[in-house]
């Protein structure tokens, strides 16, 4: 018989990285086309944040070079600010490193995990390690870095310091095998394609495994506004939530906690818990038992509160929807930033909708999918966007699901995105996200309605003249057999007339 | 002849007048359909009402048709002034071409489209189609003891052998030189009329036989209502007994719903119906030999029971009967008691008796 010590002698804490070392696919790195967009996703992703948070508009430079059988080396490289040397460990090296996790902020990662997870992926494959170069302008360092992965650290194991001739930026370059590159709706080329669309501000080149060279222009040069933290809202709340504020607040007293950390709760409303839940304003939040914490969540419930506000929320904006559809250089489009409004209580979201009709599009409807700006690739068949396209009436619209050449855009913007998985490629089935989307597309639609309708309008006021023009020169010669008058005066008459009623 | 040409020009000329002015041009359309036909009964044929429609230019539907209607009356003056005429076939290949800036539009692709637009253009400028120099395509033929004089050519009708004189589209200018007949015997098909010439009907009864082969063409009508009017020759009708076959004898009787507008120049208002009727197949014995009707025979006999002209008690009661017993008789049925039945026994009595329908 085994004692616990023996038992016990085997176990060993897993760091998280080599928790998401064995549950990779829980990532999203699962089969060969995916995992190459998952790691391009993710480089592009830091890329992109690191150039907002500096204010500077982004040029993304992504490579991809084919290296052997499934093996490629993947770059991408910004012009942010770059990195200085002894950051560089903890952004790329360390899985929930905080600078995002745990805040309630918009943001295109949530987990705290994507360009760790590619480096990690990396090094699990290949057994290299990730080359790092970034200059802050002050100095450049080329730098080889390792994950320690029972640490959750990055490790440099080797760095170069080198001259910058004026280069400003990052540049991550990666090995990985398992991948493979093709041009399907799956791949990397898809992926900066609907990046670029979503980020008309971003400026995105792309070199293909042979060689060809792609450029994503850039369409807008606004920036996007940056998000803000937002205090949590009590009807988003549970009440392990609540205990874990209240254990690391300032606040002494469970109404000044109330009031100064979460949003929409003023005096008045805070006497209000306190006659619901019965739970006194003075307690100490310290000694906020589990029993007091639900009893005020449970209030929470019962209570009405300002909406949460959305301010922290910055969508696309409509013009630049429009910006970033004219890279399918439709013949139509229409765009809409739908009011926010909150799921499960208290979260907020904003739906955005764009339409373009013809250029580029394919015959069909394609749908393309974005969480705060980030498109989403996999897994169409769960995600709520899906649902909610499916959910419409396209006829009514003049809409023919199969010919119809029309791209549909949504984008969902929040605080906390109800992915259905950490793959963080499909949202889930909110009832308020959905009817969200549907309403923005029915109100992107009508703009299209009008669109098709005049169009039709136009057709067949075409077909109308062409039909008069048509006929005109035999009826004119046949006037003058009958009456010996010049054909093409009469022929004049009739094109006069017909140009008179259909100009 | 002037009149006509003056006519086709004026037709062009407003057309022209309204394109001056900016209108969207049009042509008046005499309708010819059941709803625009009256029977007069005192004059005991149908004539025209006076209900049009317009051809608009600028209606999409109507733009082709417009055309059309131009491009016919512009022939029609052609052909008069090279004083020609052509046959209404004729004229649908003289005009049939691909339009100008189409692939195969055709001006006409069928002879379907400029038939009844030579029947629009008749009506509407009140010109007859043989002033237009058009003539129909002819049917029927006549055998009998009649003499007529056709230009140069003057013959008798019962000396041209057993196939008798075709009758031409246009009988207008022909002359009954002299007649030696007691009546006149619409005869349906040609097979019929042909039996009766072998078995010498025409001699033995003076009469004139004229086959119409189906719906009597306006050369056929024309010519019957010239004898019965020139000569006083009574004029007698047999057909099948079927719904076609009446209907053949009312158009000859009162004139087409199609053509009511020559009604006056074409119908024979006392002509008489001889047979077949639904009554000969008890009174003959003729039960073996009818046919089941159809769904269109029945269709269109419930479609004659409301004319106004076969509103008469007998005619009520015949058209019920068929409706009754659900057959028709063939006049061919009649050789089922011998050939020469028909003219030996079958016309001799009924005219004797004057067994008539009316």
């Amino acid at each position: 018989m085994k004692t616990a010590n023996d038992l016990f002698k085997e176990f060993k804490i897993l760091s998280v990285s080599e928790f998401f070392k064995k549950n990779a696919d829980m990532l999203g790195y699962t089969g060969k086309i995916r995992s190459m967009t998952i790691l391009v996703h993710e480089m592009v992703t830091n890329a992109l944040d690191a150039c907002e948070e500096a204010h500077i508009l982004p040029e993304i430079r992504v490579e991809i070079d084919h290296r052997g059988d499934s093996h490629y080396e993947i770059s991408v490289e910004d012009n942010a600010t770059g990195i200085p040397l002894k950051f560089i460990p903890d952004v790329f090296g360390k899985m929930l490193a905080g600078s995002k996790a745990h805040r309630n902020m918009q943001s295109r990662g949530q987990q705290g995990i994507g360009v760790s997870g590619a480096v990690m992926y990396s090094q699990v494959t290949t057994g290299q390690p990730a080359v790092i170069i970034s200059s802050t302008g002050e100095e450049m360092w080329e730098v080889k870095m390792n994950l320690d992965l029972q640490k959750n650290a990055g490790k440099i194991i080797e760095k170069n310091k080198i001259n910058d001739n004026g280069w400003r930026g990052t540049k991550i370059v990666i090995e990985a095998k398992d991948v493979t590159y093709n041009k399907s709706k799956y791949s990397p080329y898809n992926y900066l394609r609907m990046s670029s669309i979503a980020n008309p501000h971003a400026r995105i080149e792309f070199i293909e495994p042979d060689g060809t060279k792609i450029l994503f222009p850039r369409s807008s040069k606004t920036l996007p506004k940056s998000p803000k933290i937002m205090k949590l809202h009590p009807r988003g709340m549970s009440t392990d939530d609540l205990l874990v504020m209240a254990k690391n607040c300032r606040a002494r007293k469970l109404g000044s906690f109330l009031r100064s950390e979460l949003a929409r709760v003023s005096r008045k409303k805070a006497e209000e818990i306190e006659r619901v839940s019965g739970v006194s304003l003075d307690k100490n939040v310290s000694r906020l038992t589990w029993n007091d914490a639900e009893r005020v969540v449970n209030a929470f419930k019962k209570i009405d509160f300002m909406a949460p506000s959305s301010e922290g929320l910055i969508p696309i904006g409509e013009e630049n929807i429009i910006k970033g559809l004219s890279l399918i250089n439709p013949e139509f489009s229409v765009a809409i930033t739908r009011a926010p409004k909150t799921y499960r209580g208290g979260i907020p979201f904003i739906i955005e909708v764009g339409l373009a009709y013809g250029g580029k599009s394919e015959p069909g409807i394609e749908i393309i999918r974005y969480a705060n700006r980030s498109p989403l690739v996999f897994d169409q068949g769960g995600c709520v966007i899906n649902e909610a396209v499916k959910s419409i009436d396209w006829r009514r619209y003049r809409v023919n699901l199969e010919s119809t050449p029309l791209t549909v855009f949504v984008n969902v913007t929040s605080t906390h995105i109800p992915y259905t998985s950490a793959g963080k490629q499909a949202i889930a089935m909110e009832e308020e996200i959905f009817n969200e989307v549907r309403f923005g597309i029915m109100e992107t639609c009508r703009g299209l309605k009008r669109y098709m309708d005049s169009k039709r309008r136009a057709y067949r006021k075409k077909q109308r003249i062409d039909s008069l023009l048509k006929y005109a020169p035999e009826t004119s010669k046949a006037i003058s057999r009958l009456t010996g008058r010049d054909t093409d005066k009469v022929k004049n008459l009739f094109i006069k007339l017909i140009e008179k009623k259909y100009a | 002849m002037k009149k006509t040409e003056e006519k086709l020009t004026e037709f062009g000329e407003s057309i022209i007048k309204q394109l001056e002015k900016g209108r969207d041009p049009y042509i008046k359309i005499t309708q010819r359909s059941l709803g625009n036909v009256k029977y007069d009964d005192v004059k005991g044929f149908l004539v025209m009402g006076n209900k049009y429609s317009k051809r608009y230019y600028f209606n999409i539907a109507h733009t082709r048709k417009f055309m059309q209607t131009l491009l016919i009356a512009s022939y029609c003056r052609q052909l008069i002034s090279e004083n020609k005429h052509a046959g209404i076939r004729e004229l649908y290949y003289a005009l049939k071409h691909t339009l100008e800036g189409t692939k195969k539009e055709n001006t006409f692709e069928d002879q379907d489209e400029s038939n009844p637009i030579i029947e629009d253009l008749e009506l509407s400028l009140n010109i007859l189609r043989e002033e237009l120099n058009l003539t129909a395509d002819r049917r029927g033929y006549i055998y009998g003891d009649i003499v007529i004089k056709d230009g140069e050519d003057q013959f008798n009708c019962s000396k041209l052998g057993r196939g008798g004189w075709a009758v031409p589209g246009n009988v207008e200018e022909i002359e009954f030189k002299r007649v030696n007949a007691k009546y006149i015997l619409v005869v349906e098909t040609a097979a019929m009329a042909d039996r009766l010439i072998e078995e010498k009907f025409a001699q033995k009864n003076k009469a004139l036989i004229v086959a119409c082969q189906g719906q009597a063409p306006r050369g056929v009508r024309r010519l019957i209502k010239r004898i019965r009017k020139e000569a006083k020759l009574p004029v007698l009708v047999f057909t099948d007994g079927d719904p076609y076959g009446w209907y053949i004898y009312s158009t000859i009787k009162q004139g087409s719903i199609n053509l009511a507008y020559l009604s006056k120049r074409l119908s024979v208002p006392d002509s008489k119906f001889v047979g077949m009727t639904i009554d000969d197949i008890e009174m003959y014995g003729l039960e073996n030999v009818t046919e089941k009707l159809k769904e269109t025979d029945i269709k269109r006999i419930k479609e004659e029971l409301e004319y106004p002209w076969f509103k008469t008690k007998d005619w009520q009661r015949q058209l019920k009967l068929a409706l009754k017993k659900g057959v028709r008789i063939e006049q061919q049925a009649l050789a089922n008691k011998s050939l020469s039945f028909v003219a030996d026994k079958y016309l001799p009595e009924k005219i004797k008796n004057e067994m008539f329908l009316s």
